[in-house]
């Protein structure tokens, strides 16, 4: 498996590892069956993570929520 | 743990190599989305035979055609509310904003889905933490919170990063300097006019500002921000360091922040955004030094893709290297330096001859006029539409002008404007293209936040 990279070119830290692997986690989740309070405060968290993930430049995803 | 002087270190310094290498990424990928999603967008893009494929370094942007603000109203006109530009339903937006009207009454719509509105409040972020504002610092708001944008991304940046945020609506001024005051505020942000205006009731209700609690002002909305001696006018005033911002609507938020370094000007976000500077006549770009029109394309807002957009403003980028605070993002020396078109910017407020006239023109007791703009005391914006009656009409005057003032204020975002009356063929007429506007001002132009 090649390692992960940023949009650098760089290879991840194991921060920016965790950071990906959180968004990833939240991003599957709204796929899941969730009651309204669920989906609304996992849509918040995946959108202000995603801030953090863009800044880093660790992926060109966006999710719409 | 010591705390980065920087919001974001990875990008705020990369190589000039390297940034521009995740510019040219970044726009490919705008290119796409926005060819995706917005009508018009594909529209421009297929017109102009280009897609994301020909973009393959950041210089590859000169390749898309401009957009511009008449494009867009005519767009949105001809397809209301929100024209073929937005990108996403209404329905899966979160937020609604307006820029000031222009030609007729109706103003630029705008629209942000939740990953937007957290990025306008990112931006702002890159500025107040680039300017030393800190999750200790009690930041005090002189906002008004209605559609236009303004501070509102600045109010949720903050929030975000744990400061203590003092909202002020619609305080009157002495009361938000008793606020201020109070709560011990010890970041405050305003139009560097209520700036000064807050600085005057300040001392008219007997309060030294200068051995009080704000250490640091964010300015928006006016050029002063960046022009020495009017930030030397506040900064002074206040006993506080001055932090000059830009930002626009149709983006959102700020594209461009002073650091603590306070070079004499603003450094541009440029992980977020690219800014091209061109002559304003033929389109071409210019170089460092040179003064020109400044054309933004933003990653950040989905809702509305926003791609070498003609900003009208004008400015002179410098290299990075003009300041000494590491960051590689180039700088615009003295801000926002003006208007290349006739916008007028009146205490932070964008007015259009046009929308003026479209109002004035409603009203038949009204002959001819003229908008007038002066400096009050020094500092001050003020404006006025001066009014010649009609014959027949002068009985009914006070009524009109009471009615043509409130309706001038409702439809150009609560700015106070008033109405005198002109005497009779006092007012220049015009034969060929009107000129109706008299600046004196000591300081014109703009940016838009």
């Amino acid at each position: 498996m090649s390692e992960a990279q940023d949009l650098l070119g760089r290879p991840l830290t194991d921060t920016e590892q965790k950071l990906m692997a959180a968004y990833e986690t939240l991003k599957a989740l709204l796929d899941e069956d969730l009651g309204p309070s669920e989906r609304a405060n996992v849509a918040e968290a995946l959108a202000a993570l995603w801030q953090t993930v863009n800044n880093l430049a660790l992926t060109d995803d966006r999710p719409e929520v | 743990m010591s705390v980065s002087p920087y919001w974001n270190p990875k990008t705020e310094t990369l190589s000039r190599d390297e940034l521009q290498a995740l510019q040219a990424h970044r726009l490919r990928k705008a290119v796409e989305r926005a060819m995706a999603t917005s009508v018009f967008h594909k529209r421009l893009f297929d017109e102009a035979g280009v897609g994301p494929d020909d973009i393959r370094t950041a210089d590859d942007i000169v390749k898309l055609p401009f957009t511009t603000r008449e494009a867009w109203m005519e767009n949105q006109s001809s397809h209301p509310p929100f024209g073929e530009m937005a990108a996403v339903p209404s329905a899966e937006s979160i937020r609604y904003h307006t820029t000031s009207g222009t030609s007729g009454r109706t103003p630029l719509r705008v629209l942000d889905t939740r990953t937007d509105w957290k990025w306008v409040a990112e931006m702002w972020c890159y500025g107040f933490h680039g300017f030393g504002v800190r999750p200790v610092d009690k930041v005090f708001f002189a906002f008004s919170y209605g559609t236009f944008i303004g501070f509102w991304g600045a109010h949720y940046g903050t929030e975000k990063m744990g400061c203590l945020v003092l909202p002020s609506g619609n305080m009157s001024t002495p009361n938000r300097v008793q606020l201020i005051d109070d709560l011990g505020a010890t970041v405050v942000c305003a139009t560097p006019t209520y700036a000064l205006r807050l600085g005057q009731e300040a001392e008219n209700m007997g309060l030294d500002l200068r051995g009080g609690s704000v250490e640091r002002l964010i300015l928006s909305g006016e050029p002063a921000g960046s022009i020495p001696a009017s930030k030397r006018m506040i900064e002074t005033q206040w006993g506080a360091k001055a932090c000059d911002t830009a930002g626009m609507t149709e983006i959102g938020t700020i594209m461009m922040f002073e650091c603590e370094h306070q070079p004499g000007g603003t450094h541009i976000i440029e992980d977020h955004f690219i800014e091209e500077v061109i002559d304003p006549e033929t389109g071409e770009p210019l170089g460092y030094g040179e003064q020109g029109e400044r054309v933004v394309t933003s990653f950040g807002r989905t809702a509305i893709p926003l791609i070498r957009y003609r900003s009208r403003d004008l400015v002179i980028k410098v290299p990075h290297t003009n300041c000494s605070c590491g960051r590689t993002f180039d700088v615009y020396d003295g801000g926002i330096r003006g208007r290349v078109d006739d916008m007028l910017l009146v205490r932070g407020t964008n007015v259009y001859p046009m929308a003026i006239e479209a109002i004035v023109r409603e009203y038949p007791a009204v002959d001819e006029f003229q908008i007038y703009l002066w400096t009050r005391d020094g500092i001050r914006d003020e404006i006025a539409v001066r009014c010649e009656v009609r014959a027949g009409f002068e009985d009914q005057w006070n009524a009109v002008a009471q009615r043509l003032q409130s309706d001038l204020s409702h439809n150009i975002e609560g700015l106070g404007i008033k109405v005198e009356l002109a005497e009779a063929g006092s007012l220049p007429r015009f034969e060929l293209k009107a000129k109706r506007v008299k600046d004196d001002r000591v300081v014109k132009g703009a940016s838009h936040v």
